[in-house]
């Protein structure tokens, strides 16, 4: 009559106080595409890896500018993003109509963790299928948070998460020192090693398959795609020597038109 | 656990044959894997503290705070599932809050922690629900002066109806600590998380009961507080961690009534001693050793 | 007739007949001729006066007395108008005190919501605390969230009695003044006076400081004179008003308020010919 397993809802404790169904909405995360953040003192970026269904498809939607001053990069299940998204933009909204001011990027990421926290907690819900990484400027600066399906919300010197994002990860731990004092283009250089280390070996970052959002205290979020990024992909990608890890890209990059 | 897979534990709000609620008890086992949490009543004051494990070294240093505030004098540090501690503390300043406009005066601690208390409880009792996976500790100060009436006009009567009552003190510092169950109890020194054995053994070796002439002051509070927290992450030696510290005193202390983050330096000094005392310890076993 | 309150400023039903409620709907008594429509707040009750304020070259100045009138009657005469919210923002109150004190509550539950987060953790010496201090909330925001609660209110028919007027520094540490009144109005000028003091102190205001570029060049100094002669004047003219007040200084350095102060060297003089009134047998 009775299961003999826990994992059926995200109302069950296991014997060691783990919530599974909490757990497996974390691999939902771990199926998307990667997607990186970092800060500086001046500016956040966020570079996300895009896929299409097939040959002839559209690429997907990584990136999502919420405010003038922020946006969010998703890894996994984009409807819950969009529904996240939304629910951000509608605050951020409310912020500035009531007080005339930006809302503050740690108010928002608390208010959607708080949001995620109760689908953990109640019968007939099921936890979002989605973590975001929320970067840009306020009132205290540029700041980056990463958002996880547990409700769990930290804010980062630089993050990544998706597919295969360990590798960035590792990247970004290598050189993390470096981040606050670099200028907005290194920055940028930065994240998007950090994402081409996380691509397996027969991918390459392109002008179709690449997102760039980039926020500063002088600047709004603004996202960058398609031609627009083919500068930073060129200049990024030939100093090899630069990122620890590019060398061993330098093969790929011989083969960017195919 | 004998009674694991019998299928009382699958559900929240059942009984087993022995009268135990096991998803509460699964809960509680979620407190004791988080970082420890401890909180100390003094004379004229509370101190939290609360050790929090670096789990990555992408995270933004002394960012991330954990320890909130629910109302200008309460404060709450908790062990366990971070998202359940911000519902819980959502709910806290959401009490304050009606508190506030019901009363137009603050909170009591000990009202919190009753309302508290029920509201945890409450999501023991529905199996469309789970338990909170926290235990959470709500220190603060009740001001001992009698507060003015929110939006009061006017000064008033100095004393009788409508003014203070001569010669009454009321308030007072306040810790309570309410578990998965819904429990709740006042302490003097209260620890919970991952080394909450270690915190317990040396929180019961300060003098703590107010009617007790040597009851420890609030700063000694804070250096103890510290070196409790190092004492309880001696077994996870390995893993890095940060302190995180706040405390509330009365109106005429130092944090001026409110709760607030320990200042910096007075930190770092706590920490400093806390290091040297764990020092010193290990130079005594190694002295042993050495005889 | 009728002396109740629900009857005051209605005509008379031994005259007019009963009010005709049939058009109301039936949740609300339709039909039955003893109802009346919902009504909401028709007059302020115990009132305070002008709140005058004016801005210099680094911040701005506000005063309000501290009388609180029940119709003509000097009815409290410790009440204080002028709330500061944080290091740099004050509202001045004039209008209807229970109004005053909700909006106070208001701003009071505002400001432990404003400091659930504490963000000395972005700190990295005690000279960068005082920044990462600063409270978010500026004087221009509080503004905007005052007048959308005044504007709420006036839509839903059930105004705050209230003329509010906002200072202290923007986000950018400039000086700002701005009221709000209760029908949701805003404006904002160099020198701001409400209630009597719009017609009586706020010409002489003009004269000190007749636009934005006239306050970069005046002085702290100057502006609080400027302020208390107004006051004084305020006193000679406004039956509503009194010699004890509340003044604030909002700069940089933060807010500077006194709250029992005695208006000085007045002086009757003008007021030699003027006969008939009071105690006066001559």
């Amino acid at each position: 009559m009775f299961r003999n397993n826990y994992d059926n809802d995200s109302v069950t404790f296991s014997p060691q106080g783990r919530i599974f169904q909490v757990e497996y909405a974390q691999e939902a995360v771990k199926q998307g595409s990667v997607v990186v953040g970092i800060v500086s003192k001046t500016h956040a970026v966020l570079a996300a890896l895009k896929r299409n269904a097939e040959e002839l498809s559209s690429y997907q939607r990584k990136i999502i500018p919420i405010d003038t001053h922020y946006g969010i990069a998703l890894a996994g299940l984009a409807s819950d993003a969009r529904v996240l998204s939304n629910f951000m933009k509608q605050q951020s909204l409310a912020s500035r109509l009531t007080y005339g001011r930006p809302i503050l990027l740690s108010d928002i990421t608390s208010r959607i963790g708080d949001r995620a926290q109760t689908n953990t907690q109640h019968y007939g819900k099921r936890p979002y299928g989605v973590g975001l990484l929320i970067a840009g400027v306020d009132a205290r600066g540029p700041h980056l948070f990463e958002f996880q399906p547990s409700g769990v919300t930290v804010e980062c010197v630089a993050g990544g998460i998706g597919a295969r994002s360990q590798m960035a990860r590792t990247y970004l731990e290598r050189n993390l020192d470096e981040f606050e004092n670099c200028s907005r283009e290194e920055l940028i250089k930065h994240a998007l090693r950090a994402l081409k280390d996380s691509l397996s070996q027969d991918k390459e970052l392109t002008v179709d398959n690449t997102s760039l959002g980039v926020g500063g205290m002088e600047e709004n979020f603004k996202m960058y795609e398609g031609q627009d990024i083919a500068g930073w992909l060129e200049t990024t990608f030939e100093n090899k020597q630069e990122g620890g890890q590019a060398a061993e890209g330098s093969g790929e990059g011989m083969e960017l038109d195919s | 656990m004998t009674s694991i897979g019998t299928g009382y534990d699958l559900s929240n709000s059942v009984f087993s044959p022995d009268g135990r609620n096991f998803q509460v008890e699964y809960a509680v086992k979620a407190v004791e894997n988080g970082g420890t949490a401890i909180g100390i009543r003094c004379k004229d004051g509370v101190v939290l503290a609360l050790e929090k494990l670096v789990t990555s070294k992408l995270l933004k240093k002394d960012a991330n705070k954990r320890i909130a505030t629910v109302d200008r004098n309460t404060g709450v540090v908790h062990s366990g599932l971070l998202p359940d501690g911000r519902h819980f503390i959502s709910r806290a300043r959401d009490e304050a809050s009606s508190w506030r406009s019901t009363y137009k005066a603050p909170i009591p601690g000990s009202s919190l922690a009753n309302r508290m208390g029920a509201y945890v409880q409450a999501y023991t009792l529905y199996n469309s629900v789970r338990p909170f996976g926290i235990t959470a500790i709500i220190g603060g100060y009740d001001a001992e002066t009698e507060l003015s009436v929110d939006g009061a006009v006017g000064n008033g009567p100095k004393v009788g109806a409508g003014g203070k009552t001569q010669w009454v003190k009321e308030g007072g510092p306040f810790l309570y600590m309410v578990e998965p169950s819904g429990l709740y109890w006042g302490y003097y020194g209260a620890a919970t998380g991952k080394g909450r054995q270690a915190a317990k053994a040396e929180l019961e070796k300060l003098k703590l009961d107010p009617t007790d002439g040597e009851c420890i002051s609030l700063e000694e509070g804070v250096k103890e507080a510290a070196r409790i927290i190092y004492v309880a992450h001696e077994d996870s030696k390995d893993k890095e961690f940060e302190l995180e510290m706040t405390w509330v005193s009365a109106v005429s202390g130092p944090t001026k009534g409110k709760h607030e983050e320990v200042p910096k330096a007075l930190r770092e000094e706590a920490e400093r001693l806390a290091k040297k005392a764990l020092e010193g310890e290990d130079e005594d076993e190694e002295e042993k050793m050495e005889e | 007739m009728n002396h109740f309150p629900e009857a005051w400023g209605r005509p008379r039903d031994d005259i007019y007949g009963s009010y005709n409620a049939s058009y109301l709907p039936q949740s609300r008594g339709g039909l039955q001729s003893h109802h009346q429509p919902t009504t909401h707040t028709q007059q302020p009750i115990v009132t305070g006066t002008s709140v005058l304020a004016l801005k210099f070259s680094t911040g701005v100045v506000i005063a309000a007395d501290n009388l609180a009138s029940y119709g003509s009657l000097a009815r409290f005469t410790d009440v204080h108008r002028l709330k500061p919210f944080n290091k740099r923002a004050v509202v001045g109150f004039g209008g209807d005190v229970s109004d005053m004190q909700y909006l106070d509550r208001l701003l009071n539950s505002l400001d432990v919501e404003e400091n659930y987060t504490s963000p000395t953790g972005d700190a990295k010496s005690d000279d960068d605390r005082a920044l990462v201090d600063a409270p978010l909330m500026s004087a221009k925001n509080l503004h905007t969230y005052l007048a959308k609660v005044m504007y709420k209110r006036r839509t839903d028919f059930n105004p705050l009695w209230n003329a509010l007027l906002v200072c202290g520094l923007d986000e950018k540490d400039q000086p700002f003044l701005a009221s709000a009144d209760l029908l949701g109005t805003t404006f904002s000028a160099p020198s701001m006076a409400t209630g009597f003091g719009a017609h009586l102190a706020q010409p002489l205001l003009r004269r000190v400081a007749p636009d934005e570029a006239a306050t970069q060049e005046l002085s702290k100094e100057k502006a609080v004179e400027a302020i208390k002669e107004c006051m004084k004047v305020l006193f000679y003219r406004d039956a509503r008003s009194m010699n004890e007040y509340s003044v604030a200084v909002i700069d940089q350095s933060g807010v500077e308020l006194k709250e029992d102060e005695k208006l000085e060297n007045q002086s009757w003089a003008f007021a030699d010919r003027i006969k008939g009134y009071g105690t006066q047998t001559v």
